[in-house]
């Protein structure tokens, strides 16, 4: 029942009262009378309007792409030393055999950051990004550090990154969701809202192909039979509404159905790349045997990005190379290099990148030793171990110095000795950059003052044009 | 000791080194030279002008001397046992400041001279004096939660006939006070639907309905309540309340899909324990130190061990890598959790710092923590990195041991029956791979492909047709064989693994020895301070605490201590939060926290009043249940009323029921027995680990065996849902989605109240999910065979779904829709009963079936 206009998009999902909007999970009960959709104390002018946060889930190996070490390189299968906790448990580590990188890390552009020849997209753009070599996390394991980057926390259910944004500014356009993640990890904490209002969880999308959310299709197959049933409830749901006079829960569960069944035919429409000319298709990768899948996620993440959703992630998994990192690490890069890449040359060439904050990480890093879980594997089969002690991110647009790199680590790219960001500080940026005090934003729950970065935060102003 | 005394003496030396340089003792050097680093380097987060960061200000002397949240930031004349010192040094990764970059070598010394020098500075300024906020335990008892119980009389009220309750007058005097009146009774119909789905968490069949209606006696309603509380539905729904206190998940921690697999054991011991109305005091105790009871009976003793798991079923990160810090964040989560379930406190806080706003400090948080170090939770296992909650094995009743006696010599035959059937195909394959060496390649090239890791030379014979068709059967019967090979090696390694044994639950033990903790500086169990002795919270004593036992962990004596009459805290809690279930909203509304921060209660003395009662009755949760059911504030109907909604628009006062919303339980399970399809279930194992195809790495050593719930038995899709299995570590699986889409709580927090959204996936889900739509066709055939009439249908439909008699207009409205669907179903092959799924699927989706009026 939509017509898509071929353009301008933004206009059109502006415009669109009941378009896409349906999708914004609003908890439509509490909208009438919540008003945190108001600007908060702390918030100011802001040097970004949106958020696209491109999760590597698994810790990409920062040794072997952004952070080559010549300690670790001329000991290549050899015992090194390293100043780790020797009450830690170890896994297949415990040899501290030096591994060199898999491939050649290059200077590149004219910043001369240092990337990994596994990266050639990436390297084409090296002068737009800011790489962070400091990185540093908590937790040395998927779940908790997952959850860590997600929420700030390592443990329990606090609100998700996109939550708090969208909590501390409200959605940029009524008919959209304020944050929408595209295939997330599998633990809801990461794009859920806790104690926050629901209105602000991520809402969940698939760019695969099939339907985008559940429970999209009638099983049925009979519009007007469903239709007919619709108008049937409603007309039992607003006698009832009129019984009990006011009643905001039933309230919002009327208007809620009325949304659902718009969005049966405007989800699948929104997600549908068909529009994109072919040109863009190809710079992504969509139909490229390795990159199609987060071709369509990049492209998607910026098709929201462009209609004014404030947080967008998109999670790109397969970065967890405990063995055979030679062979395996090549495929991550053949996955997300030109899908990543892409999405950052083309929020560039549409005049995007200045107010849109992209940001690409995962939970930690790994090991400048090796790791090899069957103790009997030649070197070259050995993989590593992960690290949050230091890792590699990078940061582009939004108000972050391009072509720059920011941080170093120790002899052995272990832990990060200059230019430390912590977690909660990338947070605190991603606030500041967004114009949130990222002290100021909280939410009372259970009689105490809740933040995304806990009593933490630092805003890495070093990083920041 | 060594190092740190080889580095006190080098830091002397490194004094001595610098003998030459100014005098550091005097304020002159503070002034010249200490100052304007501090205020280059620290002031701006640590002072009264700028922020007080970590509580700690570096402005005034009594700044640093009182310190932050981590004790004072130096002393004077030791460097070494200075946090600020320490801090600049950088040495520690967890304390280092300034958070932006280690301070120049020239400037750290500065400051390391100083302090060493006794770090003089002038009497404080202008800018303010720090005083150290101590925790005022005496002043803060003043606090109405840490009050004594008290027992007031109930007071008089001007309407004397609407009364059935003591409660009632309290609520009564409070509207009257105020002007208002209670609303008008609700509909015996629907308060039978709320009693029930209060009670059971489910709706009441048409014959209840009938009998109830039939019943005119006096007490009716109580024939009714006495009659939920006696059903098994009662502990079921009861059980599901209090889980949400837990954390509790099937899966152990969230990584990797670790199973749970006794933790079943848990929520069963809860259904039983809300069934036979266990004495709440003794329900506590046992939770957290059943283990600790004398029991001679093994089958009770085993149901106090079970109860411990409490303790352990949260979100236990058994992944991690250090595994003194494992021992204190376990310790800290079931401080946490003892402090929500059964105190209304949040205690998490206090183990980096003094609570902030209630009378509780570092020495309460670690006085129980060292109660919970002395506990043991997990242990390493010898697969990667890994631990594991406890897996004790539980004493057996005789009945039990000869049952297992009997499934252990089942399972011996069913090994060797799966042994021999491999052995068999083991013996085939060698038959085939001879008869392949000894028969002939074929003639074409196609067919000799396949056959190139057979050596040439010794097929002899020509290459005859013949045998090329015999060679390519084989190869067949060798694939198959093979793959047969594999599937039986799975099951066997499968059957061996989950092989019979003596029951076993996850709990606790106690730690060979206990210990007192130390006090941790900012939580981190490496940088620790004084030690606190195992304890319980002072400010919510009414006498001396109880002493700590030299040889055991304190558990009992802290479980006695909450489930003490004279504790402030525990009645209160538990009888508040059974209010809230019934009545939508606490009498103090922020149910898990009574702190200096919650909410004051709307009607102190009530709460107080059902206290006291509460301890007095036994604590018998079934009996206060029954007497809020039956009271006349919870017969109110939920109508609206203008001037009182002007005068207390929340309701804080009840001025009338609170309408609410099914929970994701409730409306699954009420789904099911509205179509006749609920099927009454004993408890037992959630996870359905007994197919193979839901586990994996059975044999790992480095990952744990996990679970993956590709297959649900088939009795799952029509079990009550708290019998579903719950996961960790993504959406709720396979007939559990519902949960997923109607708010239930992530397994990883401690709350009574759950949210309650309204967003548009739900209606999605009322709209095209396969579960509703499937029952709905269910409820569509039993209408259809009960009666052969449109309106004796209705009539029927109307009571079974929204649990009252169908009204002229509604009939109406109901036949003219499915007339109107006629010519939309003119293709059906069973237009009849599809037009019906459509009205059942209509009528299971509006908000009247939704919610509780």
């Amino acid at each position: 029942m939509w017509d898509i206009p071929p353009i301008p998009r933004r206009q059109w999902l502006r415009g669109a009262g009941c378009g896409f909007g349906a999708l914004a999970l609003h908890d439509l009960a509490r909208a009438a009378s919540d008003p945190t959709a108001a600007r908060l104390p702390g918030v100011t002018t802001p040097r970004a309007r949106r958020v696209i946060f491109l999760f590597m889930a698994g810790g990409p190996s920062q040794p072997d792409l952004f952070d080559p070490k010549d300690a670790v390189r001329k000991a290549h299968g050899t015992t090194i030393s390293p100043p780790v906790d020797p009450t830690l448990e170890k896994v297949g580590t415990d040899k501290f055999l030096a591994l060199a990188p898999v491939a050649p890390i290059l200077p590149r552009g004219q910043s001369g950051a240092l990337i990994s020849d596994l990266m050639p997209h990436l390297s084409g753009i090296a002068d737009d990004i800011c790489l962070l070599r400091g990185m540093h996390a908590d937790n040395n394991q998927h779940a908790p550090a997952t959850l860590q980057f997600h929420t700030g926390s390592v443990a329990e259910a606090r609100p998700s990154m996109g939550a708090w944004i969208g909590y501390g500014l409200g959605t940029e356009n009524e008919t959209l969701p304020g944050f929408v993640t595209v295939h997330p990890d599998s633990d809801v904490r990461t794009y859920g809202s806790a104690f926050l209002p629901a209105k602000f969880q991520g809402t969940k999308l698939s760019a695969t192909g099939g339907p985008p959310i559940d429970n999209l299709a009638d099983p049925t197959g009979r519009p007007a039979v469903q239709r007919a049933r619709i108008d049937f409830v409603q007309e039992f749901n607003r006698k009832l509404l009129a019984e009990a006079q006011a009643d905001a829960v039933m309230q919002g569960m009327i208007e809620s159905m009325e949304l659902a069944y718009k969005m049966q035919t405007t989800a699948p429409a929104f997600v549908d790349l068909a529009q994109e000319s072919k040109a863009t298709l190809d710079l992504y990768g969509v139909g490229g045997k390795d990159t199609d899948r987060n071709a369509r996620a990049c492209l998607l993440a910026r098709r929201l990005s462009e209609a004014g959703v404030r947080f967008v992630q998109v999670t790109m998994g397969g970065w967890d190379h405990h063995g055979n990192i030679r062979g395996a690490l090549p495929n991550s890069c053949r996955q997300t290099d030109q899908p990543v890449a892409a999405l950052v040359k083309d929020l560039k060439q549409r005049g995007l990148l200045d107010d849109t904050l992209v940001v690409w990480s995962g939970e930690f890093g790994r090991t400048p030793w090796s790791q090899d879980l069957s103790g009997s594997s030649p070197i070259d089969k050995h993989g590593r171990e992960h690290q949050p002690e230091s890792f590699c991110s990078w940061m582009a647009g939004g108000g972050i110095k391009p072509g720059i790199t920011h941080g170093e680590t120790d002899d052995l790219g272990y832990r990060a000795v200059a230019g430390r960001v912590h977690v909660h500080d990338l947070h605190a940026t991603i606030l500041h950059q967004l114009g949130i005090d990222h002290t100021k934003l909280t939410w009372r729950h259970a009689g105490r003052d809740f933040r995304l970065t806990d009593v933490y935060g630092r805003v890495v102003r070093e990083i920041l044009t | 000791m060594k190092s740190a005394s080889t580095l006190f003496v080098v830091a002397l030396l490194t004094v001595t080194a610098v003998a030459a340089e100014p005098a550091t003792d005097g304020e002159s050097f503070y002034r010249d030279q200490v100052l304007p680093l501090l205020r280059k380097r620290c002031l701006e987060c640590h002072s009264h002008a700028g922020d007080i960061e970590g509580g700690l200000t570096l402005d005034s002397r009594s700044g640093w001397e009182q310190g932050g949240d981590t004790g004072p930031a130096l002393v004077p004349g030791k460097p070494n046992e200075s946090l600020l010192v320490k801090a600049v040094r950088y040495a520690d990764p967890d304390l280092q400041m300034p958070p932006d970059g280690k301070l120049p070598a020239a400037e750290i010394a500065v400051l390391e001279r100083w302090v060493a020098g006794g770090a003089a500075a002038p009497a404080d300024g202008p800018v303010g004096t720090r005083t150290k906020q101590a925790i005022d335990i005496a002043a803060g008892k003043s606090h109405w939660a840490f009050r004594p119980v008290a027992t007031t009389e109930p007071p008089v009220v001007r309407d004397v006939s609407w009364p059935r309750d003591d409660l009632d007058r309290f609520l009564l005097a409070r509207l009257e006070k105020d002007g208002l009146r209670p609303a008008a009774d609700a509909e015996r119909h629907a308060w039978l639907r709320r009693v029930s789905f209060d009670l059971t968490g489910l709706p009441p069949t048409s014959a209840e309905i009938a009998a109830y209606m039939a019943d005119g006696s006096a007490d009716g309603d109580a024939t009714v309540v006495d009659r939920l509380l006696a059903s098994r539905g009662f502990g079921e729904r009861w059980a599901r309340h209090w889980l949400d206190l837990t954390g509790y998940a099937d899966q152990m921690g969230t990584s990797n899909n670790v199973f749970s697999e006794h933790a079943w054991r848990y929520r069963d011991y809860l259904i039983a324990s809300f069934n036979t109305d266990k004495p709440y005091d003794r329900f506590v105790i046992e939770q957290i130190a059943g283990d600790l009871l004398p029991e001679s009976d093994p089958e009770r003793r085993a149901a106090n061990r079970v109860a411990t798991g409490f303790l352990v079923l949260g979100d236990v990160e058994i992944v991690s890598v250090d595994k003194m810090k494992l021992d204190w964040d376990t310790a800290d989560q079931q401080i946490t959790k003892v402090g929500t379930a059964f105190l209304g406190m949040t205690l998490g806080c206090v183990r980096c710092h003094d609570h902030k706003f209630d009378p509780i400090g570092l020495e309460d948080y670690y006085g129980l923590a060292g109660i919970f170090l002395s506990t043991k939770s997990v242990h390493k296992i010898p697969i990667g990195v890994w631990s594991k909650v406890n897996e004790i094995e539980l004493p057996e009743t005789d009945r039990q041991a000869a049952a297992r006696l009997v499934a252990e010599q089942k399972h011996r035959e069913r090994i060797a029956d799966l042994t021999a059937q491999r052995q068999r195909l083991q013996t085939r394959q060698k038959e085939i791979a001879e008869q392949l060496k000894s028969s002939p390649a074929g003639a074409s090239p196609a067919a000799q492909a396949p056959d190139a890791n057979l050596s040439p030379e010794k097929t002899a014979p020509p290459a005859e047709p013949v045998a090329n068709s015999l060679r390519a059967e084989l190869q067949k019967e060798q694939e198959r064989v093979q793959a047969e090979i594999g599937r039986l090696n799975g099951i066997i390694t499968h059957a061996e693994f989950f092989a019979p044994k003596a029951p076993r639950t996850h709990g606790v033990l106690e730690a060979e020895k206990p210990i007192d903790a130390r006090i941790a500086i900012r939580g981190n169990p490496r940088a620790t301070g004084p030690v606190a002795h195992r304890g319980v919270l002072r400010v919510a004593s009414w006498s001396q605490p109880p002493p700590m036992p030299a040889d055991q962990s304190g558990r009992l004596q802290l479980a006695q201590w909450i489930a003490d009459p004279h504790n402030p805290l525990t009645a209160r809690v538990a009888v508040n939060r059974i209010w809230q279930k019934l009545f939508g909203a606490g009498i103090v509304r922020s149910t898990d926290y009574l702190g200096i921060r919650g909410d004051a209660p709307t009607h102190p003395e009530l709460l107080d009043r059902l206290a006291a009662d509460f301890v007095r009755d036994g604590w018998s949760q079934k009996r206060l249940i029954r007497r809020l059911v039956l009271s006349h504030a919870y017969r109110m109907g939920t109508a609206h009323d203008a001037e009182a909604a002007a005068k207390d628009p929340d309701n804080t006062l009840l001025w009338r029921m609170n309408r609410r919303r099914l929970d994701a339980e409730a409306i699954r399970d009420g789904i099911l027995l509205v179509s006749g399809r609920l099927i009454e279930s004993v408890g037992g194992p959630s996870l359905p680990l007994e197919y193979p195809e839901n586990t994996g790495g059975l044999t790992g050593n480095v990952n744990p065996p996990s679970f993956a719930l590709r297959k649900f038995r088939i009795e799952q899709e029509f079990e009550r849902t708290v019998y579903l299995p719950i996961i960790r570590s993504g959406p709720q699986p396979g007939p559990a989605l519902l949960r997923e889409v109607f708010d239930f709580p992530q397994p990883a927090t401690f709350a009574s109240a759950r949210s309650q959204t309204v967003v548009p996936t739900q209606s999605l889900f009322l709209l095209n999910d396969r579960f509703l739509r499937n029952r709905a066709a269910d409820t569509a055939r039993l209408t259809l065979a009960a009666v052969a009439d449109r309106d004796p249908r209705l009539e029927l439909l109307w009571l079974r779904v929204l649990n009252r008699p169908i009204t002229p207009a509604e009939s109406a409205t109901a036949a003219g829709f499915l007339d109107r669907l006629t010519p939309l179903l003119s293709d059906s092959k069973q237009p009849e009963q599809d037009a019906w799924t459509e009205l059942c699927h209509g009528l299971l989706s509006t908000n009247e079936f939704l919610h509780q009026l």
